[in-house]
């Protein structure tokens, strides 16, 4: 793709990073403004969002050069994520925690939890997962297949490629059972919305949809956890359970969240990563066919997917004192978006930003989060199933071709494809 | 002399070292970083690992 072209008489004052409907334009739209930003407004000032019932809060930063951000990123006694790291305004502690877990917490509390939970999700654990993830693949491409041949040839990579693997991954590392998984679908996409109308049907019920959503998923989990105390079993939600760190163990509460953490944040990212990587391949057949044809761009290719799609598109911090950045001051109590979507295509880091280039290296992407203590626990996982998707994508459908174009999420936090239309002509 | 120094304070077993130089690092069954080279066959490897902690927890004595 060649350099996104800025609208011509589109100034910056007319952009609002806050309006929904900004992040459901196409991405050349969208990575025009960013670098705009990036350019000539790196601390640009924006207005919060309304939300129904809570209150507005003073506005946030929206931080878009690489240094910047991982500046802040790598200062958690600074900037803290305790606020609120995966929403714009202020949720009450108890909300935060419950819908962020780590992310939403700061040290000690969030180094303990993630002591515990770190073990489940080490290189070499998830080594030992490859055989499942690669079964698990297999059988969805296969029923991808069905799907097509039964019906007129046509598919949904969303629904059904991009959307079943992760989520299949996930339920089968907590031992969810098969007939609660597709509630765990439908929640976890509530959730993470970004109160998109096709997800939450209005404005005033976005809430109490996430509310429900929420408590749906933590009674699935709280059944679980009390199931596998008196039945353990070889699962994730068994270690958890038992998992103790200096004597303590997590509570039912920590548990819950944690899980609600992982179906959402194990799902979604994973989900678009692999959604827009088939859609950024049929963009780029040349790097497609280089790809299938070597297994040993395996590595960099997976890299240079969750840079080009960023699957977060930003995270929150808030400072805890007075603080300088880049020689600007700020007050204690600012709000700072990281726009990870913007550092990951920064001039000053990567050569030539906008070239999707699956043998980028050196690629030190910040998809995964920058520098820190909250740098993404699924890292390992993610790559494993991303870099697995494909591969059995190229084997067992070499004739995947898009054939209509994405339906975008509504939704500034998450860069997501809501369907993908495909066809499987042979 | 390079030999490889880990902050267990910091480290939050992120397995980002690993994953960039699996020679040098691993961590165990509880998640415990391991050095299994305090000084590596392959310095360039282990300075792109150190580099990329996100914890700041590596660094070279």
């Amino acid at each position: 793709m060649s350099a996104p072209v800025v609208p011509s008489g589109s100034g910056l004052e007319a952009v609002d990073l806050s309006d929904r409907t900004f992040w459901a334009q196409p991405p050349e739209v969208k990575h025009a403004v960013l670098d705009q930003l990036r350019a000539e407004a790196p601390f640009a000032f924006f207005a919060e969002p309304e939300i129904p019932y809570l209150p507005v809060g003073p506005g946030y930063h929206a931080v878009t050069r690489y240094a910047d951000l991982e500046a802040i990123s790598c200062r958690p006694d600074l900037f803290s994520s305790g606020a609120g790291a995966v929403s714009i305004q202020d949720m009450p502690p108890d909300l935060n925690e419950f819908y962020g877990s780590l992310i939403s917490m700061d040290d000690p509390r969030h180094a303990k939890i993630r002591r515990i939970v770190a073990k489940a999700f080490t290189p070499r654990i998830l080594e030992g997962l490859v055989g499942s993830v690669q079964a698990v693949a297999e059988d969805v491409v296969a029923r991808a297949r069905r799907t097509a041949e039964e019906g007129d040839g046509t598919i949904d990579v969303v629904a059904d490629l991009a959307a079943p693997i992760p989520l299949r991954v996930i339920c089968d590392l907590m031992g969810v059972p098969d007939e609660d998984r597709a509630m765990v679908l439908h929640e976890s996409n509530v959730i993470l919305s970004g109160g998109d109308p096709e997800l939450i049907e209005s404005e005033e019920h976005a809430v109490e949809a996430f509310l429900t959503a929420g408590a749906l998923l933590s009674g699935l989990m709280t059944r679980m956890a009390v199931e596998r105390r008196s039945h353990p079993a070889d699962d994730l939600t068994t270690a958890l359970v038992n998992a103790e760190v200096d004597g303590e163990r997590l509570t039912d509460q920590e548990i819950a969240s944690f899980f609600i953490l992982l179906l959402v944040a194990g799902n979604e990212t994973t989900r678009n990563a692999i959604s827009q990587g088939v859609l950024a391949l049929s963009e780029h057949p040349d790097q497609r066919d280089r790809w299938a044809a070597d297994p040993g761009l395996d590595k960099t290719a997976v890299e240079e997917i969750v840079r080009w799609t960023s699957p977060i598109t930003w995270m929150r911090r808030t400072a805890t004192q007075d603080v300088e950045l880049s020689g600007r001051s700020f007050p204690a109590g600012t709000k700072f978006l990281l726009f990870y979507a913007a550092a990951n295509r920064d001039p000053a880091v990567f050569a030539d930003p906008h070239r999707f280039d699956l043998a980028r290296d050196p690629n030190p992407h910040v998809g995964f989060g920058s520098k820190g203590p909250h740098f993404c626990l699924g890292a390992h996982l993610a790559r494993r199933e991303i870099s697995v998707a494909f591969r059995t994508i190229f084997q067992q459908l070499p004739d995947l071709e898009v054939v209509g174009p994405p339906a975008r999420l509504q939704s500034s936090f998450v860069n997501g494809l809501k369907r993908l239309p495909a066809r499987l002509p042979r | 002399m390079t030999r490889v120094q880990v902050d267990r304070e910091r480290c939050i077993s992120s397995g980002v070292c690993e994953h960039v130089a699996p020679a040098v690092f691993e961590l165990d069954d509880d998640g415990v970083l391991q050095v299994l080279q305090a000084e590596p066959d392959d310095p360039a490897a282990a300075a792109e690992a150190v580099r990329g902690c996100p914890s700041g927890a590596l660094s070279f004595s």
